[in-house]
């Protein structure tokens, strides 16, 4: 076994890994806010909403959860300009995420709505408060601060879905990664690099969630 | 004088269960009404009935005369949804065992909710009419403070405060006191005991006897679903006339 | 030009097989998965210090580390070693110790969520460790966690449409090869994201069947 660690090559390019890194981070909190948007719209029309909105959220679930991510981003990226729709790999990327957390998100925030104590639901339509007002003034706000650890969960996952954005040649952090691979042949280094930065950036945004969810403690 | 309240032959089902079976009361303005029965009696039931909670199945509930929860068209019965039943909902004032203060917000904008997205009144006038309750029920003070920053008895101080700002008709109070650490029942019975002599017409489901003696003005007595004894206070409680009662009355001073 | 069809009639083969190659290599990481998972579920629960304490480092870094990452890592270290295992070998190895990271994770959380009285129980009736083990603790954390099972299929099947980037003949890499020859793009894509969702849904429904058989809920 002749193969001596040398992180020289690793070193050389960290300004490239981080640059990458940083880009992931970027689409995931980019995907997490788009993605939170469709989940409350969809969460509320299932909670809220009638017959029709319900099956449709439902399908949305159903099929984006048991579907690969790689699939939708290529799909989206090479099948759509057929249609006409032709954005960048990062916007593409990025907007297949916000589909794909989106659907995680809502059940989420269902989860969390329908976690509302009922006698807080009866006590809003007892002063009269109608199903919007309910909605808005205070199923809505609770049900925010109590998805927070599950919000936070997913945010996590999206990070790490990001590195699929790679497939797609987008120069994030596995990209770079793969880069630095193909180019020093430092095979072992660069993967251990890799993987370290993600655990420790996983496991930062894990230390900074408690923190916000003490600071938003739970109804 | 009219009744402000009147319930007739109100029957409320739930599944092959029948848990009202026929309910007649009328409640006048000034009426402070104890409602006293056992557990699984139906006075819960009937409070969420007359609070438009739950929909009931056969009879007519009035206040002031108007139809609730229904509206009579070419003679049939159209059950009120959104925002005719909210609207109707919200003449009525009621305060729940388990408080049921809106956890995210303050004491002041738990009574100023209602003020400002129901009664749509501006903000400012809103806040001063929440400060008065506030002031009312004794708790300006707790003013900024979350619900989970106060005890049990001054979170359905502030409760009362939220149902009375919207000056209902009638307050509903269930069992308000029964979640409550004995040493926090008072504070409640003493605000509650201060609104019956300004007047407040209300409608009382409790378990405290004593104090339904001292501070209602017509007792109720419920056994599976129906009424069956009512009357004056010193009546019901002194001299019971139906067996049921006496053996309830009986069983509550144990 | 051919139309859809017609490709699809002269590549079902090709498809067939991919489909096969994305089906045995998700089973042969599943089930490899759940025996090394129960590995590192009994060694983070129950072992001493100097067994949990490698296993959790073994856990967290694989469960921080994103799939793909894996993936790559798997196909491209070996050879820094002198070691040359090939793509699906190298694939079936990363999403299987992808899943027992994974399954060992949640059988910690299974195990300790029975009550302490029933270990109790057991020795007070003179079990050893092993017996309470093998007849207390683990059955009832196994239909803790059978439920979990059925996502953590899903989610490696979905994770073997990434073996395409190591060049393993899987489903994902046989549709973008059909499309390279025919460029019916749309076609093949939307296709593909069909057959897995076919397979996810049998997966889904065959789990849920199992649940109600053996009624484990």
């Amino acid at each position: 076994m002749g193969y001596a660690l040398d992180f020289s090559a690793v070193l050389r390019g960290l300004d490239q890994l981080l640059w990458g890194l940083g880009l992931g981070l970027t689409m995931g909190l980019a995907g997490l806010a788009a993605g939170s948007v469709i989940g409350i719209i969809a969460a509320l029309a299932h909670v809220f909403g009638p017959r029709p909105a319900q099956t449709m959220v439902r399908l949305y679930v159903g099929f984006i959860r048991n579907m690969p991510i790689l699939v939708l981003a290529l799909f989206a990226y090479f099948a759509l300009p057929q249609f006409g729709i032709r954005f960048s790999n990062i916007t593409t990327f990025a907007a297949v995420l916000a589909i794909y957390a989106g659907a995680y998100l809502t059940e989420s925030f269902r989860a969390a709505m329908i976690t509302v104590p009922h006698g807080v639901l009866d006590a809003a339509r007892s002063i009269g408060l109608t199903g919007t007002g309910m909605a808005l003034h205070v199923v809505l706000p609770i049900a925010l601060r109590n998805a927070l650890p599950s919000i936070g969960n997913n945010f996590i996952s999206l990070f790490k879905d990001t590195s699929i954005a790679a497939v797609i040649a987008v120069p994030e952090l596995t990209f770079q990664a793969r880069k630095i691979n193909n180019e020093s042949f430092r095979v072992i280094e660069v993967w251990l690099a890799a993987s370290f930065l993600y655990v420790a950036t996983c496991a930062l945004i894990a230390i900074a969630l408690r923190r916000l969810e003490a600071w938003f403690p739970k109804f | 004088m009219k009744p402000i309240l009147t319930i007739r032959d109100l029957v409320k089902t739930f599944g092959s269960h029948t848990v009202l079976q026929g309910i007649n009361l009328d409640v006048h303005a000034g009426d402070v009404v104890s409602l006293i029965g056992a557990s699984g009696s139906g006075k819960t039931t009937l409070l969420r009935c007359v609070d438009l909670l739950e929909q009931f199945d056969a009879g007519e509930i009035r206040l002031d005369g108007e139809p609730m929860g229904y509206r009579v068209e070419a003679g049939r019965r159209m059950r009120l949804k959104g925002r005719e039943l909210a609207r109707q909902r919200s003449r009525m004032g009621m305060v729940f065992q388990s408080f049921n203060l809106f956890p995210h917000l303050t004491a002041l904008r738990n009574v100023m909710l209602g003020l400002t997205k129901v009664r749509r009144l501006p903000v400012a006038e809103a806040r001063s009419i929440a400060e008065h309750w506030l002031d009312r029920v004794g708790l300006a003070g707790r003013r900024d403070y979350y619900p989970s920053a106060i005890s049990g008895g001054q979170q359905q101080r502030v409760a009362i405060a939220r149902a009375l700002a919207m000056e209902p008709r009638l307050l509903l109070l269930d069992e308000v006191t029964s979640a409550l650490d004995p040493e926090l029942v008072q504070e409640v019975l003493v605000t509650i005991r201060s609104l019956a002599e300004t007047g407040t017409t209300m409608l009382i489901v409790t378990h405290e006897m004593r104090f339904a003696r001292q501070v209602s003005t017509r007792t109720v007595f419920m056994d599976h679903g129906a009424i069956v004894e009512e009357g004056e206070p010193a009546v019901i409680f002194g001299q019971p006339e139906s067996r049921r009662l006496r053996e309830f009355l009986s069983s509550m001073s144990q | 030009m051919q139309s859809f069809l017609d490709v699809l009639a002269s590549s079902s083969g090709a498809l067939l097989n991919g489909l096969m190659i994305t089906i045995a290599v998700s089973a042969i990481a599943v089930a490899t998965g759940i025996a090394l998972g129960a590995v590192f579920g009994l060694a983070l629960t129950y072992g001493g210090a100097v067994v949990s304490f490698p296993a959790r480092m073994v856990v967290d870094i694989v469960r921080g580390t994103p799939v793909l990452v894996l993936i790559l890592a798997c196909f491209y270290m070996p050879a820094g070693i002198g070691l040359s295992p090939g793509p699906l070998t190298a694939g079936a190895f990363a999403l299987a110790v992808f899943c027992a990271a994974h399954i060992g994770e949640t059988l910690r959380g299974a195990f300790l969520a029975i009550p302490s009285a029933q270990t109790d129980a057991a020795s007070a009736l003179g079990l050893t460790f092993g017996q309470t083990l093998g007849y207390v603790l683990v059955p009832q954390a196994v239909r803790q966690i059978a439920p979990n099972l059925v996502n953590t299929a899903v989610e490696i099947v979905k994770a073997s449409s990434l073996l395409s980037a190591i060049g393993v003949g899987e489903l994902l890499l046989t549709t973008q090869e059909i499309i390279g020859r025919s460029f019916k793009t749309m076609e093949f894509y939307a296709l593909a994201g069909g057959l897995y969702l076919a397979i996810n849904l049998v997966i889904a429904t065959g789990g849920a069947w199992l649940e109600r058989r053996y009624r484990l809920r």
